[in-house]
């Protein structure tokens, strides 16, 4: 188990509840690092446990911050249920026999950027499609998939070092 | 150890699928419009697939459907007959040349059918119980198909028109000569019209009749079309016949009687 995880967990699930709250500069920009935390949530705990964590963290998002309740809860839990078909496709099976955490010092940025990417793609996909409640055109959604997915990509990179320290350090 | 893991994506599913529903719920209850897009989904949900399976609900009960319709068909048949027969008569009335004599229709369903062989019967399922007789006709809207040969209490066996041992009288076009329309023994729906007299013109393609000289079945009902034709001991022509009849999709006919028969065929003594 990474030491310290827990509390840095929760100290970004406080950052996101501040990002959901303060950072509204366009609605083409939705940043999240909700992805990020659950990918990066240890592979000991199991994908029933990933997705309870999902749901709990998604829902004290939606309860606390402005938003439809249940909204941030529906597009994390995929992104649990999806982690570790992500982990076991991107950083091969081996992860899973010796029950160890992936960092970008062990598997490279290339592999980890590829599960982070997949990861936000799968919870903007499904929190833009449920938020739009099919009231908005394709064209606007596919614009504010690209842009969430980019500046939530850059966000989610600088959590990764501390979510995901490489141990050798 | 397999069916270990197996089971675990099974239960992980599961958890995904309720957890999702869940969220989905609180999402629906959280705003109008979320509530509104699930309200939708699930209609257009409901439309596909309760739409389709009514369809395939209504497929299976076609049987009963047909039924209904070669019941309602029969009783349409009895009411042309009976249509025809006022015409005739009335024609009697004005003109008193010619006397023709009424059918009796029954509707019926077949319980057997052979196809393949040179000996071809079927079985109805209505008997002398139902006033089935022998020597009566058996049609449908297409054409003929055989001729009662036995009746028992509730059952008749019948000669399939694609049996060697039966002959019908047919008339090639309207107003053409009258010969003996036999099954071809190769085609389901092959016939030959034979003993058709030279001096009697006709082009392929003209619909064939019953002649209505045979007592069993009514004039005028179309049993095919012409096709090639060859002359026999140079003294008839013998033409192949395509029928309208489908002997493989034959179900609900109707039996004809005429209901002179008896009186005439007592000439004969």
């Amino acid at each position: 188990m990474k030491r310290g995880f827990w509390i840095a967990y929760i100290l970004l699930l406080m950052a996101q509840l501040l990002l959901s709250n303060y950072f509204h500069v366009t609605p083409y920009i939705f940043l999240t690092i909700l992805p990020v935390m659950v990918l990066c949530i240890p592979i000991r705990v199991g994908t029933v446990g990933a997705m309870f964590i999902a749901c709990l963290s998604g829902l004290v998002i939606d309860f606390l911050s402005e938003g439809v309740i249940g909204l941030n809860a529906l597009a994390l839990i995929p992104v649990a249920y999806a982690r570790n078909g992500i982990i076991g496709l991107i950083f091969g099976p081996e992860l899973f026999a010796r029950k160890e955490d992936f960092s970008i010092g062990r598997c490279g940025f290339g592999k980890v950027a590829v599960a982070l990417f997949l990861s936000l793609l799968i919870f903007l996909v499904v929190y833009i499609w449920a938020d739009g409640a099919g009231t908005r055109p394709l064209w606007f959604n596919g614009l504010r998939l690209a842009a969430s997915l980019g500046a939530s990509f850059v966000v989610s990179l600088l959590t990764l070092g501390v979510l995901a320290p490489d141990p050798r350090k | 150890m397999r069916g270990r893991g197996i089971l675990h994506k099974i239960v992980n599913l599961v958890i995904f699928i309720i957890l999702e529903i869940a969220m989905l719920h609180l999402v629906t209850n959280s705003a109008d419009l979320q509530r509104i897009w699930v309200a939708r989904g699930s209609h257009a949900f409901m439309g596909t697939v309760w739409g389709g399976t009514e369809s395939v609900r209504n497929y299976f009960t076609l049987s009963a459907e047909n039924k209904k319709l070669a019941k309602e068909n029969d009783q349409l048949q009895q009411e042309l007959a009976l249509a025809k027969q006022r015409l005739r008569q009335a024609r009697i009335d004005t003109t008193q040349t010619d006397r023709h004599p009424g059918y009796t229709l029954t509707p019926a369903e077949v319980v057997k059918i052979s196809r393949n062989k040179q000996h071809n019967y079927l079985i109805l399922n209505r008997g002398y119980e139902d006033g089935i007789q022998e020597k009566s006709g058996i049609v449908t809207s297409h054409g003929v198909v055989g001729i009662i040969d036995a009746v028992s209490e509730h059952h008749a066996f019948a000669l399939s028109l694609q049996n060697h041992d039966i002959s019908i009288s047919a008339r090639i076009g309207e107003e053409g000569g009258s010969g003996i329309l036999v099954w071809d023994g190769i085609h389901s729906n092959g016939a030959l019209l034979k003993e058709i007299p030279l001096q009697y013109h006709y082009q392929p393609g003209d619909t064939v009749y019953t002649s209505g000289h045979s007592l069993l079945f009514p004039p005028d009902i179309p049993l095919g079309v012409a096709g090639d034709s060859r002359v026999i001991n140079g003294a008839t022509n013998e033409i192949t016949i395509t029928l309208f009849q489908d002997f493989s999709s034959v179900r609900y006919v109707t039996v004809v009687h005429n209901d002179s028969f008896d009186e005439i065929e007592g000439f004969k003594e």
